[in-house]
């Protein structure tokens, strides 16, 4: 009897056994990746544009040489589409693509296309504006996060990028959106203190922020924050005449005491004295007021004194950007710069109001506290040096008015 | 009278003739061998019937007993797996020859752990299990310590290959407190670092003679600790274990990529003369170590945290399991909105991306970090002298040195850690004297987390203009604006800022690596620690003077002194922190009824000079129902003091600090001027002051039933079923104090701390355990057992660690000798574990089941022992904590000789 026939058939068994139990061990638990919503394949936003409607706007964004990106299924952006119907009336024909140089190319194209997906839902309704930057550096040197802010807002039904209506409803593409828009939306290429120094009807705005800036260090001037990219102002901008017309009445305020007390000082009454003067101090604050040397009349220090003037100018100022489409139908009270000031945080600000007509904004009016009227926007969008409305610049916009706004 | 008379000549004639007889010293010489074999037996106990007489055969199977009791004699032979036999000696004229036969004899096994007091296992009061060195022979498993997993009950973590941690009744975690480990009478704890390092720093395989395992509340006996139980390691007598025994095993880990295994053990002990022997022990392994390979998502909530999907590529915040640098996060957010203010043209764009954009630096995997080679010295040695018959005095020293990795709170590489134990023990049938110290050294070990947390650093800061975070949201931002989508950007971000970050194992990154790692943290991740232990202990049994019952009286005395240098514990360099702690123990046993009865109290009194005194009773009794049929039940209970790193930690570990219980840490850090907040309750928005309490110990108390009996001589049962309930566990809690007090709770404004709290209601646990050992022909032995432990009553937000699956099992079919002339032997053994919730500081998450095989077949001739082996054979990967390496199968082939 061999040895292994005494061995009881159970631990066989078992040991079988042994081995079919031990064959359970699952498969470690391994890490999980998350996976990413898969990306679509067409239409892309590219694609969109061979309709042959945007074969101008293909063509430059081909010169810019931007299709690959809008083409990219794995990178999301919105694009403010003009046909070639709203490039021509912009004045940028087949032609003018061909023509003009690829670095103009790519900072116009570059302005219509921005990094993020916003769809007609999520176009802003509110005031202040928010800014949505476009893929345009202005200045790769100076910091590559630099960027232009584009300004979509939507009111009622009607919505626009800056102030370039939206007509059409989106177009989705799997890596963004499309919004057709009635112009080229031109990419700002100067600052607001460019326009108020070159405008010659804005040369006393001009002299009130330099007399409003004196003393100040350059860094936290006015004229500093009107050229720096990182601001982000609404100027209403009154015009000479409306400053000269404040100034000549504020002067004459001022004068009339002082030469009533000179006409009693030279043996008037006072009956005489108050009757006489204001033919002599009118003609003194006329000629006083008529050019912006005013401002830097040392005689008139003590009656516009630098912080008089910094209120003054500060309350044309909003911190954010309004074009006009974005100002409300009822009259509404906005903050300025002004209340900024110490103390001054609860100050109403100023009312603007528009009034649409079917093309757009016809009327528009701002009001200052202290103002009998309201001062009106001189409605004209066309670009610069002619327009007066809706004047874009890298850090604002500029709307020119016809009365100084008053805070109190 | 006259009767009288004749009887006491009798008497003095008698005493004459005695008195004669023990002047005259006889020696009887022998040798014993196997029956089947014939080849020599060493280590059989030779004993003069009626007398404490007795020698040891050596390793040639050769005796010698010197008496000067007159002849005839009759010896007693007795040995593991041996069947005992008495042999008549009428003259010494010429050595005796004996041949023993094999036997297995279930349940004849002596414990002295259960009561301190020799007894049969089968009459132990209280559970226990045993494991001789014929198991661990016989075993399959790589290493004596993987064998304790096989017994009922037992739950084993093993932190890497060299780092094993057996467990009972749950609470299972590398470094486990509330297990003890004592080897040969020393507790194996590293004293700083609150943990048994037995598999590292312990005995040398050869050395062991048995292990005893105490499941359940032991403190009664032991003191402090134990509240799940105790293991105890006894070392071989080199007057009983003689001679030159070693064992070389070659093999390799893992079947993919297989590395080398070396393992050499050697022990020499040598009787020099009747008084005087001596053993010394070597044993060296070298091997590539399991690694920890979980690179799962993790997130955390300061001590806890949760497994979520995500890979490194996937998630910016993404923090591996056991990749580590990648703790170090931040909200971008906050960054990109002070871009914002100094670019307020994006500020709009960054208002559109979410409140918390949370993103966590490019951690290191465990294996590009730590060199998974590992080596572990042992080395041992005693010197025992035989002052009296009686009394046996013995110097024994151990000592080790190693590399291996352990899970905490964070995973730290023990590199080149050494712990010396030194004892010097008298010895007495009754009494026993002894005093020991532990010297630790934790070397070059370092927290794996905070050292790469600070490599990154080193290599570019987190923080600061120009830091790796600011760069990181500049570049996602860059890449939001080019339209690229959150998680492309992420992407791209990443592989941006991290141009140039070390690559592992360049030598760039190896010197940074060398000098973060060499710094004591907080500077850099080195653990300093050289704290020590020495304790004087004894013990003394009046069963000789007191007869009416069995009394048993013992005490002791533990003196900690904490050595870090301020970098682990609170206290500085030159005046180390000391730590008082004694206790006393009582037992009183009574046998009543015939013996069908014992009865024993125990009581013990432990006081630590941080803490309230303590005392825990024990009572068991034991009904011999019939023979070989015993019935026990046990009210054992149990308590720890906080450990040492409990009582006086001082860690900052990158998160937060952990600090101790003591009050003077929380007058540092003003605590109490300046008050700290539940963490839980800033998150909630209701901030609720926490106050100081001081820390109590925990503890436990244990009712246990039992049932062992010996069928037929063929099948041993073994069951119980104990019911436990656990009051003021100690945990931690996590808390938050405000930097400037005037300032708000703003995540600038506040520093985390770890403290240790007792953790209000009580805990039950209970659980039950069944075992069956069965003799089949021809020496073959099958064995089963399943066990079950459920903690239940765990109040909500209490995170219990109790990492115990629901039921386990073992089933393992053995031969010990079979085949011709019995040479050969073989086990398989298999064991399942049900798969469970796991719980700690590092992570919590499920844990599958585990399901391994172990098998070994060997081949005896004369002396040498050749073993091929496999543990896991079927290399399936495992895991049986979180954050700890994965195991694999591991194969072998074995020579040893004289392994007795």
């Amino acid at each position: 009897m061999s040895p292994i026939n005494r061995i009881n058939k159970i631990p066989l068994l078992l040991l079988t056994g042994l081995f079919f139990l031990t064959s359970c061990n699952k498969d470690l638990p391994k890490a999980i990746p998350i996976v990413p919503p898969a990306n679509g394949v067409t239409p892309t936003l590219a694609t969109l544009l061979d309709d042959p409607s945007f074969s101008i706007l293909k063509a430059a964004v081909v010169k810019a040489g931007l299709l690959d990106e809008l083409a990219d299924p794995t990178l999301r952006f919105t694009v403010f589409a003009p046909d070639n119907n709203a490039l021509i009336a912009s004045g940028i024909s087949m032609d003018a693509v061909n023509a003009l140089p690829a670095a103009s190319i790519i900072g116009l194209i570059s302005y219509h296309i921005i990094p993020q997906v916003v769809t007609t839902a999520t176009i802003p309704t509110s005031f202040p504006n928010l800014q949505y930057p476009s893929i345009l550096n202005p200045a790769p040197a100076v910091s590559p996060l630099l960027r232009l802010t584009t300004f979509p807002s939507k009111r009622g039904n009607f919505a626009w990028v800056n102030n370039i209506p939206i007509i059409a409803a989106e177009v989705t593409a799997v890596n963004g959106v499309l919004h057709k828009v009635a112009r080229a939306v031109a990419p700002p290429t100067q600052f607001l203190w460019q326009r108020i120094v070159a405008d010659p009807n804005l040369g006393y705005l001009e002299a009130a922020i330099i007399r409003a800036d004196s003393g100040a260090p350059a860094a936290t001037s006015l004229v500093g924050y009107l050229q720096n990219i990182g601001a982000n102002f609404t100027v209403f901008a009154p015009t000479d005449a409306a400053f000269k017309a404040t100034l000549t009445g504020a002067i004459y305020v001022g004068l009339l005491p002082l030469v009533t007390q000179q006409l009693m000082g030279a043996g008037y009454t006072a009956a005489q004295a108050a009757a006489a003067a204001p033919g002599i101090a009118l003609p003194q604050a006329t000629a006083l007021a008529s050019t912006p040397d005013v401002f830097k009349n040392p005689a008139l220090f003590s009656a516009l004194k630098a912080e008089t003037i910094k209120g003054i100018v500060v309350y044309h100022v909003l911190g954010s950007r309004a074009f006009s489409v974005n100002l409300p139908t009822a009259a509404t009270n906005v903050l300025t710069l002004l209340n900024t000031g110490p103390g001054l945080a609860n100050h109403p600000g100023v009312s603007v109001q528009a009034t649409f007509g079917p093309a757009g904004v016809t009327a528009a009016t701002v009001k200052g506290l202290g103002n009998q009227t309201a001062a009106n926007i001189q409605i004209n969008p066309t670009p610069a040096p002619g327009g007066t409305s809706d004047q874009h610049y890298l850090n604002g916009v500029l709307h020119v008015i016809n009365q100084v706004l008053l805070p109190q | 009278m006259r009767k009288v008379l004749p009887f006491v000549a009798a008497l003095i004639v008698a005493n004459l003739f005695s008195f004669f007889a023990m002047a005259q010293d006889i020696t009887i010489k022998g040798n014993v061998k196997n029956a089947t074999t014939n080849e020599n037996v060493s280590s059989i106990s030779i004993m003069i019937k009626g007398s404490s007489e007795g020698t040891y055969t050596d390793d040639k199977g050769n005796f010698a007993i010197t008496t000067r009791r007159p002849l005839p004699l009759e010896l007693e032979l007795t040995g593991v797996g041996f069947e005992s036999q008495k042999v008549k000696v009428t003259s010494v004229d010429q050595p005796i020859q004996v041949n023993v036969k094999t036997s297995i004899a279930l349940g004849q096994e002596v414990v002295v752990s259960a009561t301190r007091t020799p007894s049969r296992i089968l009459e132990s009061p209280v559970s226990i299990e045993r494991i001789s060195n014929t198991a661990i022979r016989n075993s399959a498993a790589a290493n004596y310590y993987d064998i304790v997993a096989n017994m009922k009950g037992v739950d084993m973590i093993s932190s890497s290959l060299t780092f094993k941690t057996p467990t009972t009744r749950g609470f299972a975690g590398s470094g486990n407190t509330r297990f003890n480990q004592i080897v040969v009478g020393m507790d194996n704890q590293a004293p700083g670092l609150n943990f048994s390092v037995g598999s590292v720093i312990g005995l040398n395989e050869l050395d062991v003679e048995s292990m005893e395992l105490l499941p359940g509340a032991s403190s009664a006996l032991y003191g402090s600790g134990g509240m799940n139980g105790t293991l105890i390691i006894n070392s071989k007598n080199p007057f009983k274990y003689q001679g030159l025994s070693f064992q070389i095993k070659e093999g390799i880990l893992g079947l993919t990529d297989p590395t080398p295994y070396h393992n050499a053990n050697v022990r020499w002990a040598q009787k020099v003369n009747q008084r005087f022997a001596y053993k010394i022990g070597v044993e060296y392994i070298n091997a590539k170590d399991w690694q920890g390979d979980d690179y799962r998502n993790y997130k955390r909530f300061g001590t806890s945290g949760q497994i979520v999907p995500g890979t490194r590529e996937t998630d910016p915040n993404y923090d591996g399991m056991n990749v580590y640098g990648d703790e170090t996060s931040t909200n971008i957010k906050s960054i990109l909105n002070l871009i914002g203010t100094q670019a307020p043209f994006l500020q709009g764009f960054i208002n559109t991306l979410p409140a918390e954009m949370l993103v966590s630096r490019t951690g290191y995997r465990e294996n590009e970090v730590v060199s998974p080679t590992t080596y572990n010295l042992k080395l041992s040695g005693a010197l025992h002298y035989k002052i009296t018959k009686g009394i046996e005095a013995s110097l024994t020293a151990y000592w080790g040195n190693g590399n291996t990795v352990y899970t905490g709170s964070n995973r730290y590489s023990f590199r080149d850690l050494k712990m010396g134990q030194y004892k010097l023990e008298l010895n007495h049938k009754n009494w026993f004297l002894r005093g020991y110290t532990t010297q630790e050294n934790a070397g070059e070990s370092h927290n794996l987390t905070v050292t790469t947390q600070l490599i990154n650093e080193a290599w570019k800061p987190s923080g600061g203009t120009t830091g790796w975070f600011v760069n990181y949201s500049q570049a996602y931002l860059a890449q939001r604006l080019a339209g690229k989508t959150d998680f492309d950007a992420h992407t791209a971000a990443r592989s941006i800022v991290d141009v140039g970050r070390p690559v592992p194992r360049s030598d760039e990154f190896k010197a940074i690596y060398d000098q973060v790692r060499l710094k004591p943290i907080p500077l850099g991740g080195l653990l300093l620690d050289r704290t020590d232990l020495w304790v004087g202990e004894g013990q003394y049994n009046f069963s000789d003077a007191v007869k009416f019952a069995e009394i048993l009286i013992g005490g002791n005395y533990k003196q900690y002194i904490l050595n870090s240098e301020g970098t682990l514990f609170g206290d500085k360099a030159g005046s180390p922190i000391k730590i008082n702690e004694f206790g006393s123990y009582i037992q009183v046993s009574k046998n009543l009824f015939n013996d069908v009865l014992r009865l024993t109290a125990s009581g013990r009194y432990d006081k630590n000079q941080n803490f309230n005194g303590r005392f825990t009773p024990r009572v068991t009794a034991l009904i011999r129902a019939a023979k070989d049929h015993n019935i026990r039940f046990s009210y054992q209970t149990a308590y720890r003091f906080p450990s040492n790193q409990q009582q006086w930690i001082d860690l900052f570990t990158g998160n937060g600090r952990l600090i101790g219980t003591v009050k003077e840490l929380w007058d540092k850090y003003n605590m109490t001027s300046n008050p700290v907040y539940a963490a839980e309750s800033l998150i909630s928005g209701n901030p609720e002051v926490v106050p100081y309490t001081a820390g109590k110990p925990e503890s436990v108390a244990s009712y246990e039933i039992g049932y062992k009996s010996l069928i037929a001589r063929k099948l041993l049962v073994d069951v119980y079923g104990y019911w436990s309930q656990y009051e003021d566990f100690l945990s931690r809690r996590d808390v938050a104090q405000k930097k400037d007090p005037a300032g708000g709770f703003d995540l600038a404004n506040i520093d985390g701390y770890s403290i240790v709290v007792n953790a209000p209601g009580k805990v039950k646990a209970y659980g039950w355990g069944a075992s069956l050992e069965y003799i089949l022909a021809a020496n073959f032995v099958v064995s089963g057992n399943i066990s079950s432990d459920i903690l239940d009553d765990v109040p909500a937000n209490f995170r219990a660690d109790f990492n115990s699956p629901k039921y386990r099992s073992n089933l393992t079919l053995a031969n010990t000798a079979f085949g011709e002339e019995q040479r050969l032997g073989f086990s398989v053994s298999w064991r399942w574990q049900e798969g469970f919730y796991y719980q700690s500081d590092f992570a919590s998450g499920d844990l599958p089941s585990i399901s391994t095989v172990d098998a070994q077949l060997s081949y005896r001739v004369k002396k040498s022992l050749f073993k091929i082996g496999a543990s896991n054979l079927l290399d399936s990967r495992y895991r049986n904590g979180l954050g700890n390496a994965t195991i694999g199968g591991m194969y072998y082939l074995s020579y040893g000789y004289n392994i007795f």
